[in-house]
């Protein structure tokens, strides 16, 4: 992923994290509002019951000063006895009053006043009324127009109005600065949620786009992939094509090689059949006519022909080998491969016996280790192997008893199988060049054409395998081969 | 009893040489039977098949085939010789090539080749398996071709 790619991705987190901070926002907003709104209706109810309360002492001052009036003019007794009953509920309203405006000290302090006044009011109309009841008739109170009375009730009135209006003041400027605070939180809840709807536009804006991006990108991928397998069964196809071609080469090399090589061999042997008749006349001649034989033909007949006859055999048996070897080679890269289950156990026990009679003579330890069982063609698996012990018992060093090691393990899909001995060693410059054909290292004491070891690395080729070689100059050699645990089938053609 | 006839070697190699070995061999085993050779195929099967003088027409033959041939392969000329209704069908044909390919020698046998031998390097081997076959040649009755 590059840089713009991992910033995009910050940016559209940084984007979803905004969403959700800006709901939390306008949630918080709209809880504040709804309990500011029940709060001003708290309000608004305390207040009225205020203003029922103060009504409601006004409509008894009023009933008191009926009963009153009733009473002073027409002298009944019921009118006494709704005065009695009213004059006593005042002070109970006063103080269901003074509880209601508990939390106002200016409306405490006109309660208070109310209380006092209303006291003064009730004295002066008890008075009224006792003097009446005694039958004084010129009193003061007696008259409907009593200045006393009439100041004292209006201040009851003026004093109840001052404190409804007050209320009324309150509650007002309570409900303006309440209004203010939900009109804000209603502003901050509107704005978070225009936000929010920003954001999430956008989030899901960008998540379509990024989706519609991902399964552009996932179609090409698959055409890529198509592509590219193509590509690899092109470029295969092309490979299976060279090597054909070139074993085709080298068999039709090889055996064209092989007809003028008879030839030379052929008359080679003529020449050789000839030689004989030849000192037979020399021997002749020798006996004879000593003189007319020269030591120039003695030396041609004697020693110069049969010791030629002799290179020209040599080096062409040498050439027919080589020959046979390639021939050999290209032969085992026509041939199908049939991949099986091949049990590398037996087959690697079978190999020491059919080698037992050497390793008797020689003395050598075997040791094979076991072997997991591999998907391959069974006959190329056994070259490989049986050249490499071979190889392993040939070059083993004369002064010390010969140890040979055979083990293999399983690593995830290959097979490595290893050959170690204690021989005489290979020297390391020579690791990869004793694969290659007619190639062979150190003293060469031993019997071989160097074809043994390239032919078994095209095998291990051909089984989609590698061989490599670890070892030091007098300290043994190490063959490893890695082979796919599972040979795929149909590989290579018998064309 | 059939009058013996003196049978014709046909011998179709391309290499002047082997050529020339063979016959030599042959010689040394003492066959004296006459041998015609021819280098390519096209002559090889017109004598065969077509000329007055050629096995078809004319007396038994035993063939000694190379399968290299510079304008044929060998295996045409003896699937020419042993098809179903060809005249040479029981004439022996020897197949001398260098091939010791499995593959190549079971065609051979397959098409009706009547024996098959690789030319060896080892020239000892060679000589010997040609003075043997000039032994062999001394002895076998070789059928009178179909001449209908």
């Amino acid at each position: 992923m590059n840089t713009a790619q991992r910033q995009f991705n910050r940016a559209i987190f940084a984007a979803i994290a905004t969403g959700f901070f800006m709901l939390i926002i306008a949630a918080g907003a709209v809880v504040w509002a709804f309990q500011r709104t029940q709060d001003i209706g708290q309000r608004v109810t305390h207040s009225i019951e205020i203003e029922a309360a103060i009504a409601n002492l006004n409509r008894l001052d009023e009933r008191i000063e009926a009963a009153r009036r009733g009473f002073l003019l027409e002298g009944d007794k019921r009118f006494l006895r709704t005065f009695e009953v009213t004059a006593a509920e005042i002070p109970h309203k006063i103080n269901d009053m003074a509880k209601l405006t508990a939390d106002n000290p200016d409306q405490i302090r006109r309660v208070e006043q109310y209380r006092k006044l209303a006291k003064n009011y009730l004295d002066l109309v008890e008075k009224s009324i006792a003097n009446k009841r005694a039958g004084i008739t010129t009193v003061p109170g007696s008259s409907l127009l009593d200045k006393a009375d009439i100041a004292v009730s209006q201040q009851l009135r003026d004093l109840s109005d001052t404190m409804s209006s007050a209320e009324r003041d309150l509650l007002e400027k309570r409900t303006t600065r309440e209004h203010a605070g939900i009109l804000l939180s209603t502003s901050i809840g509107i704005v978070a949620a225009t936000i929010l709807l920003l954001v999430s536009f956008g989030t899901i804006w960008v998540v379509r786009r990024t989706l519609a991006a991902l399964s552009v990108a996932g179609e090409q991928l698959r055409l890529l992939n198509g592509d590219l397998e193509s590509a690899v069964a092109e470029r295969t196809a092309e490979l299976q094509r060279a090597n054909a071609e070139i074993q085709r080469f080298a068999y039709i090399v090889s055996h064209d090689l092989r007809s003028p090589l008879v030839n030379v061999m052929g008359f080679t042997s003529e020449l050789a059949a000839a030689i004989e008749p030849l000192s037979e006349l020399l021997e002749m001649a020798e006996e004879r006519i000593p003189d007319s034989v020269t030591d120039e033909a003695r030396y041609a007949v004697r020693e110069n022909l049969p010791e030629s006859v002799g290179f020209i055999r040599t080096s062409t048996e040498k050439m027919d080998r080589l020959i046979n070897a390639i021939l050999r080679l290209s032969r085992e890269g026509r041939r199908m491969l049939a991949p099986e289950a091949v049990d590398m156990n037996a087959l690697v026990t079978s190999i020491i016996d059919s080698l037992q009679h050497r390793v008797g003579e020689l003395g050598v330890t075997m040791k094979a280790e076991p072997l997991p069982t591999v998907i391959t063609d069974k006959l190329a698996i056994e070259q490989i192997l049986s050249n490499l012990i071979e190889n392993a018992i040939k070059y083993l060093k004369a002064d010390r008893p010969g140890t040979i090691i055979i083990r293999g393990q399983k690593e995830n899909s290959r097979v490595l199988i290893e050959v170690e001995d204690n021989g005489r060693g290979i020297d390391p410059k020579d690791h990869e060049r004793i694969f290659d054909l007619f190639r062979r290292s150190g003293t060469q004491d031993q019997p071989g054409e160097g074809i043994g070891l390239a032919h078994v690395r095209a095998l291990a080729h051909r089984l989609g395998g590698t061989i490599s070689c670890t070892s030091a100059l007098e300290n043994g050699a190490t063959f490893r081969l890695s082979l796919p645990k599972d040979l795929a089938p149909q590989q290579g053609s018998n064309t | 009893m059939r009058k013996p006839q003196t049978v014709n070697i046909v011998m179709i190699e391309d290499d002047e040489g082997h050529a020339r070995l063979i016959e030599r061999n042959i010689r040394r085993a003492g066959v004296n039977n006459e041998i015609r050779h021819f280098m390519e195929g096209t002559a090889a099967l017109q004598y065969l098949f077509d000329s007055a003088d050629g096995p078809a027409k004319n007396g038994p033959a035993l063939v000694l085939l190379d399968l290299n041939l510079p304008d044929m392969s060998g295996i045409d000329v003896l699937q020419r010789m042993k098809a179903p209704d060809s005249p040479l069908k029981r004439t022996p044909v020897v197949v001398l090539t260098t091939t010791d390919d499995k593959v190549e020698i079971e065609r051979c046998y397959d098409l009706g080749a009547n024996v098959y031998i690789t030319k060896p390097v080892n020239y000892e081997t060679f000589a010997q398996a040609i003075r043997q076959l000039g032994l062999f040649l001394s002895v076998i009755q070789v059928p009178d071709t179909d001449v209908s």
